[in-house]
């Protein structure tokens, strides 16, 4: 090759070189040209939007519109090129709790999200005495997996002995360790709020001169994970930020610096949460700065207006809470951008619950079944 | 007169064969010893900066390896459209009637002088080099064929140059065996110690008594491995006739690694075949090569310079730069464009070809020896152009840094700020977009790698009997392996080579075992 050929080419690959950096650091960092006519300009910047979802079987809407799936075995969203405002997004599939959020989105920005969508039809899976030998569960009354299962399915198989007789059956451990669960737990189906609720009353009724009492309260056991601890106060949830202020979750923050923008992003709630303190520090809540953004380091919980009987994470989860309200097992995120989206796992009013090794066991009527939590798989 | 008077003046310097700091004093061993530890430097600062940005400058750190990804692009565009157009050269240079263009010029009173030196090679590999040289199209009573054994092997190579000489001596001009001594002072033990043992040899029982201009003598030094093609003779000696300065250039074949390549593994075949690419670059930038491996030089040159160094590990590179030092600059390397076959690295397991690929390597990307060598002189030799030495030194050092952290940027350090960059930029688009882009110029970049499938399949010897088609498959996909043999076979033999000379534990020569008995 000729050095003069040789020297056009390379001065020619410096010229596509000198082109394309700057084009490409552009649209990586979020500008796009745009050919509409109502534009102003013919550079615009735009932001995305990722959203992770707990399962690659669903369909994820854009403003009403399909976003393609992602690739194989990829549960996880990122949707390029879109404008700055706020965007609807919406997670649903066949089967599954619809999962929908308003979110802001920012030029230049990533605007993140995790969804999550319960089953409809809340799915258990039987913990019986005894088991066949397959370890199908058996019921000895037909009508008890007829009460258990009229608004559920069952996820293993289960049988309906036509007799009282244990022969041929097997002893399931699982049952005995369930029932001890049970039998030495303090579940209840009252409130959680009871013990405010009497100091409350004595405090209201108290004589002149007359000390509180310090007895009837007890000491709350601490939940907590991933630094996010469980508080219940006043009648009230919160999900607080226990750990440093760089590694707070996004969603305790605002990008906005005003109460008005901050309420059209991110709704009044949060606006109210974030500029009610500014300027003041309390002992329970406390603003913090984290790059340019504002964060609250507590999030109220929605509890649906109703009283609370259980609170705990969501098993693998700490953006997840678990509620037992008076109308059955909710799960409720933290995130409260926009609102925060409740989905019910197992409706009632009268069982018992407890979370074990990140299983959801329900006490019904003497019967014992775990809650899945999973989608069936297709 | 002195013994060095033969000697070009650069030449005759004290240091002019230094081979490392402790064989110098003072300023100067500083010095040296400096430059032995800027390549391993500039290559580890280099590394631990992006992940040092990636944490505390996110957005520079993202910003440069998206500039980094599109001259990656661009550099194999620039690099697969020389091996394309040396391709073509070299498919024309095979085909040409070597002897017929030959006819012109009066060249019947060069001699050639053959330089096989060997280890521990079998015997079928020096039979095979031998056999090359009989089947060359050319007068085999010009040919001073020299055996090169190595003393340190003991009984064994000796019975090997007496078989050779048996059976093939009679067939040369001149047929020659030289032993290497051990344990030589002032010598590592290796090709270039045993190469510039023949050299003396050959002088003082050849060419002296005899008399032979050494203006018509060309030496091709081969590893023995080496099986000439037909016309290598006809083509050197018509690029020597042709050359604008013949004394004053050194002649590049292009090495192809394919005598033994169907029994070699795929990832022998594919550093194979990248090292021949390299080759086939270097052909068509001349101005921007040394010698590698197996080339071919005028005897006149080499007796100016004392035959080079016995004392340095890469020594078919560093030849040439003593060349060119001595000439004030001006030595060329003239490109034949015409393949020599050697052997790839090959062992009787897998795990011992990886191991000895990576030794080769790591012994070929010692080469940055060189470079401290080369910045070393250019202090000193003010006879050269101020800007030809700073063009050589830069490009040179440009190219061990390259080799060594290119290949770590691109496929790993690349991902770096996704993975240790600040909260602030990953909120950013930026750094979402970012293993996007980098994924997709990668992909554009892997396009040249169909490019080099084929290149290597037109390269690829017949199949031999026993041998199934369904290797050719294998030998067309093995290419998409290139990711990982650059970071296993060329960045990490490296860093472990400059890091190495960075320490001041330097290497001795690794002998490449030539085929598996």
């Amino acid at each position: 090759m000729s050095s003069r050929r040789r020297t056009v080419f390379f001065w020619g690959l410096v010229l596509v070189f000198l082109f394309a950096l700057p084009t490409m650091i552009f649209y990586t960092t979020g500008y796009r040209l745009t050919f509409e006519e109502d534009a102003q300009t013919m550079v615009v910047t735009t932001g995305g939007v990722y959203i992770s979802t707990q399962s690659t079987d669903v369909d994820v809407y854009l403003d009403e519109e399909q976003i393609e799936r992602p690739r194989l075995f990829r549960n996880a969203y990122y949707i390029q090129n879109i404008d700055e405002g706020v965007r609807l997004v919406v997670v649903q599939g066949s089967g599954i709790q619809t999962w929908v959020k308003e979110l802001a989105v920012e030029s230049r920005i990533v605007t993140e999200a995790a969804a999550f969508n319960l089953p409809t039809v809340p799915r258990l899976r039987p913990v019986t005495e005894f088991q066949t030998a397959t370890g199908a569960a058996v019921y000895f009354s037909s009508s008890t997996p007829a009460t258990l299962f009229a608004d559920a399915t069952s996820t293993t198989e289960f049988i309906v002995s036509p007799t009282s007789s244990t022969v041929g059956y097997v002893e399931n451990p699982e049952y005995e360790f369930v029932t001890s669960l049970f039998g030495t737990s303090t579940a209840t189906t009252t409130s959680i709020f009871a013990d405010f609720i009497r100091d409350m009353d004595r405090f209201r009724f108290m004589a002149p001169g007359e000390e509180v009492a310090t007895t009837s309260t007890t000491t709350p056991t601490i939940i907590e994970q991933n630094e996010i601890r469980l508080v219940n106060r006043e009648l009230e949830l919160y999900a607080v930020w226990q750990g440093q202020s760089q590694d707070i979750p996004y969603y305790f923050c605002v990008a906005s610096s005003t109460l008005a923008s901050t309420s059209a992003q991110y709704g009044q709630h949060v606006a109210d949460a974030v500029f009610a303190q500014l300027g003041t520090t309390t002992a329970t809540s406390t603003l913090v700065l984290v790059d340019d953004r504002t964060c609250r380091t507590e999030i109220k919980l929605d509890r649906l207006r109703q009283d609370v009987y259980l609170f705990d994470f969501f098993p693998g989860s700490s953006d997840l809470v678990l509620l037992q309200l008076e109308s059955g097992l909710y799960v409720t995120e933290i995130d409260d951008r926009a609102w925060q989206n409740s989905q019910l796992l197992y409706p009632g009013s009268d069982f018992r619950t407890i979370i074990e090794n990140g299983l959801i066991y329900v006490e019904l009527h003497d019967q014992y079944f775990e809650v899945i939590t999973q989608i069936e798989p297709n | 007169m002195s013994d060095d008077s033969h000697l070009l003046p650069y030449a005759r310097r004290a240091d002019f064969k230094v081979a490392r700091a402790n064989e110098l004093t003072g300023r100067d061993r500083r010095l040296y010893r400096l430059l032995e530890i800027v390549p391993g430097v500039a290559a580890w600062g280099t590394l631990l900066g992006i992940i040092w940005a990636s944490i505390y400058a996110s957005f520079f750190a993202a910003y440069f390896i998206i500039a980094f990804a599109i001259y990656w692009v661009l550099k194999t565009i620039f690099l697969s459209y020389h091996v394309r157009y040396n391709w073509k050269r070299l498919r024309h240079h095979m085909e040409l009637d070597w002897s017929q263009l030959l006819q012109r010029y009066e060249y019947n009173k060069y001699r050639h002088l053959v330089i096989f030196p060997f280890y521990e090679e079998p015997l079928e590999v020096l039979e095979g080099a031998m056999e090359g040289l009989i089947k060359a199209h050319y007068d085999p009573q010009k040919l001073i064929v020299v055996l090169a054994a190595e003393g340190r092997v003991g009984q064994s190579a000796v019975d090997k140059t007496v078989a050779i000489t048996a059976k093939y001596a009679a067939q040369f001009g001149e047929f020659v065996v030289s032993v290497h001594p051990a344990d030589t002072v002032g010598e590592i033990a290796g090709k270039g110690s045993n190469v510039h043992y023949a050299l003396h040899a050959v002088h003082k029982q050849i060419i002296a008594p005899q008399q032979i201009p050494h203006k018509n003598i060309l030496v091709s030094i081969f590893d023995v491995d080496t099986v000439i093609y037909p016309d290598y003779f006809n083509c050197l000696i018509w690029h020597f006739m042709t050359a604008k300065n013949p004394y004053k250039s050194a002649f590049q074949p292009v090495p192809l690694f394919t005598n033994n390549l169907w029994e070699a593994s795929a990832v022998s075949r594919v550093m194979a075949m990248s090292s021949t690419f390299w080759q086939m670059i270097m052909q068509e930038r001349p101005d921007k090569a040394a010698t590698f491996s197996s080339h071919s030089v005028s005897y006149q040159a080499l007796y100016e310079i004392g035959y080079g160094q016995a004392n340095v590990v890469s020594e078919d590179s560093r030849i040439y730069w003593n060349l060119l030092l001595a000439n004030d600059g001006y030595f060329d390397v003239v490109s034949l464009s015409y393949p020599i076959a050697m052997d790839a690295t090959t062992a009787t397991s897998a795990w011992g070809t990886i191991k000895n690929i990576y030794k080769q390597h790591r012994r070929w990307t010692y080469g940055v020896e060189n470079w401290c060598y080369l910045v070393y002189h250019f202090t000193k030799h003010k006879s050269i152009p101020l800007r030809r030495r700073w063009s050589i030194a830069l490009q040179q050092g440009e190219g061990y840094w390259s080799l060594v952290t290119n290949p770590i940027m691109l496929f790993i350090l690349g991902w770096t700020p996704i993975f240790l960059g600040s909260r602030q930029f990953h909120e950013t688009v930026l750094s979402y977009e970012l293993p996007i882009m980098v994924r997709n110029l990668l992909t554009v970049a892997m396009v040249g790698l169909v490019f080099s499938s084929i290149v290597s399949l037109s390269l690829t010897p017949p199949r031999p009997e026993g041998q199934s088609r369904f290797k050719y498959i294998v030998m067309a996909l093995q290419w998409i392996m290139v990711p990982i043999t650059m970071i296993v076979f060329s960045a990490i033999p490296g860093l472990d080579a400059q890091t190495r000379l960075m320490l001041g534990r330097y290497m001795g020569f690794w002998v490449t075992p030539k085929r598996v008995q």
